[in-house]
């Protein structure tokens, strides 16, 4: 099984060097094994709430690649904090290209 | 990630006019003129006493968004469980429990209503059965039904219908049934067992009622039962049969099978919470249509494209949540934006008030699509207990507007509107009936 390496940062700023990270993984099941703040991924990873946003460094975007249309939807919820590299990281899952992704998690959205 | 509820501030306290504050100390949501029309009641609340205490419930009222998000947030001092536990058949409990053991085949205790670290595992185990992308699957076939109840209501010919009872209780039921497996033609006897299911958690039953709606459940059950055994013998591909034979798999990887009660009680509450609630999101559907000037136009301005459309049901469902209060209960005592809950108090999370809380969304009761904030609503609660079939509501939902729209117009109330009687419950706002007038499209 491939070892990869990601860098989340939270949403308190601090970021999180995650080693061993399993191929396949979802940035949502990443985040919550690891406790970092700010992914709650309240419904389990169904693209159905939007508690698992993040930001996706914009080196990696080409790579990552866009949401599709159900995801779309549920950013468009959040639309005060969603940006051009926003996706759901229930939707992103782990592979040896992303060998190193950076991302941020963003903030919820606003009262 | 559940997180324990933190005290870093108070937010502040509004004062009450005269007629805000007698409504404040003598009002009660199980007073069923303020069910009907609650929202002065939680208005009153939520600026002066966020968490006040309804004595003639026995239970804390959460009527703040903020208050509501850091309780959901914390499943450990605020128990689903013990609160679920409380509110089911509240004071008759023993007696229910007893009945159901006699004569439904078996007390069933509600499987996903639980605590972490069972919580996660039975949970786990029912949420990739209505993911997002499975649902959009699903919407061709969800489409072919919808479309088939509300022509078989303009098929009578008189231009008129029961909205609730024609429209949406059917549809929700028949979609439910076909994802788990049921037989189909149930639709009066499975609404009858779906509000006596809910009215556990309602809090308006007397003995008598309690024990008719036992007696449902009862005949309900063992219907569930005997589906499952077949299933049990002989697979299918449907839900109940993913049920009866699925595994758990616990923290250190290794699996178990669910029991038979747990199943029992998961078959039931897919059934339920399949049908119940989402008809009275599109029974809402047809009060705002009928009642509210410019929303049909708005609907119809909307209907072809996807975007606005989705903005349009979750700002419906922000609305005119149809869930309006769950239960929790403190495993310790603990203080809440400045108000001290004791332990082992019932708690009920007012999802109504939260959605309309104006320090979260402006003028509250505009309709506006363009919220940039429209996912913060509550209606489908939030935290590790989210609502688990929220893509199936939320595609339902969307799936009638676009039929209404396709196969109606001139959506009439045939009734006055001070006429709609809801359905006596804390924890749902439903309307029971609703007959409108309409022309074919």
């Amino acid at each position: 099984m491939a070892s990869l390496t990601v860098t989340m940062t939270d949403v308190e700023g601090r970021t999180h060097a995650l080693e061993d990270v399993e191929d396949g993984i979802s940035l949502m099941e990443l985040g919550r094994r690891n406790g970092v703040a700010g992914i709650m991924g309240d419904c389990g990873g169904g693209c159905a709430c939007a508690t698992c946003h993040v930001y996706i460094g914009e080196e990696w975007w080409e790579k990552v690649g866009g949401p599709d249309d159900v995801e779309f939807a549920m950013l468009d919820m959040v639309a005060d904090v969603m940006r051009d590299n926003s996706r759901l990281g229930c939707q992103v899952r782990m592979s040896p290209e992303l060998d190193g992704l950076a991302v941020t998690v963003a903030p919820a959205s606003s009262a | 990630m559940a997180t324990q509820i933190t005290q870093d501030g108070i937010s502040a306290r509004q004062a009450l006019t005269g007629a805000q504050e007698r409504l404040l100390k003598e009002g009660s949501l199980a007073d069923t003129a303020i069910q009907a029309r609650p929202r002065e009641y939680y208005a009153a609340m939520r600026r002066a006493d966020p968490i006040h205490f309804d004595a003639r419930l026995g239970s804390w009222l959460v009527t703040r968004h903020e208050d509501i998000s850091a309780i959901q947030s914390d499943p450990v001092t605020f128990s689903v469980q013990h609160g679920y536990s409380e509110q089911q058949a509240r004071g008759m409990r023993n007696e229910f429990e007893t009945y159901l053991r006699e004569h439904g085949g078996g007390y069933f205790p509600d499987a996903i209503m639980s605590d972490p670290p069972y919580h996660t595992r039975i949970r786990k185990l029912m949420e990739q059965a209505f993911t997002a992308h499975r649902v959009k699957a699903l919407e061709p076939r969800i489409t072919e039904i919808v479309r088939g109840v509300i022509a078989e209501a303009i098929a009578r010919g008189d231009g008129t219908c029961d909205a609730v009872k024609d429209i949406a209780i059917p549809l929700t039921i028949r979609i439910i049934v076909e994802q788990l497996g049921l037989d189909p033609g149930m639709e009066e006897k499975i609404s009858r067992w779906s509000v006596a299911v809910t009215a556990q958690i309602g809090a308006m039953q007397n003995r008598e009622t309690m024990l008719a709606n036992a007696a449902q459940i009862a005949e309900l059950q063992k219907y569930l039962i005997a589906k499952m055994k077949a299933r049990e013998a002989e697979p299918a591909e449907d839900m109940i049969s993913d049920l009866v034979h699925a595994q758990v798999t616990n923290a250190d990887g290794s699996t178990e099978k669910l029991t038979f009660a747990e199943a029992v009680s998961l078959v039931r509450a897919t059934l339920i919470a399949g049908n119940d609630t989402t008809a009275t999101a599109i029974g809402n559907l047809f009060y705002v249509l009928t009642t509210r000037p410019g929303m049909a136009e708005l609907l119809e301005s909307v209907v072809d494209d996807e975007r606005q459309l989705n903005r349009f049901i979750e700002e419906h469902l922000r609305n005119e949540p149809p869930v309006r209060a769950l239960s929790r209960m403190t495993t310790r005592e603990v203080v809440v934006n400045g108000t001290t809950i004791p332990s082992h108090a019932h708690l009920l999370l007012v999802y109504g008030s939260g959605n309309d809380d104006e320090t979260v969304f402006p003028e509250p009761r505009r309709f506006d699509i363009t919220r940039p904030n429209l996912g913060r609503h509550v209606a489908f609660g939030g935290g590790p207990h989210r609502c688990i079939g929220l893509a199936l509501a939320r595609m339902e939902v969307k799936v009638a507007a676009r039929e209404i729209v396709r196969q109606m117009k001139n959506l009439r109330l045939a009734i006055g509107e001070e006429e709609i009687r809801y359905t006596p419950s804390v924890a749902t706002r439903t309307i029971e009936s609703l007959p409108i007038t309409f022309e074919k499209r």
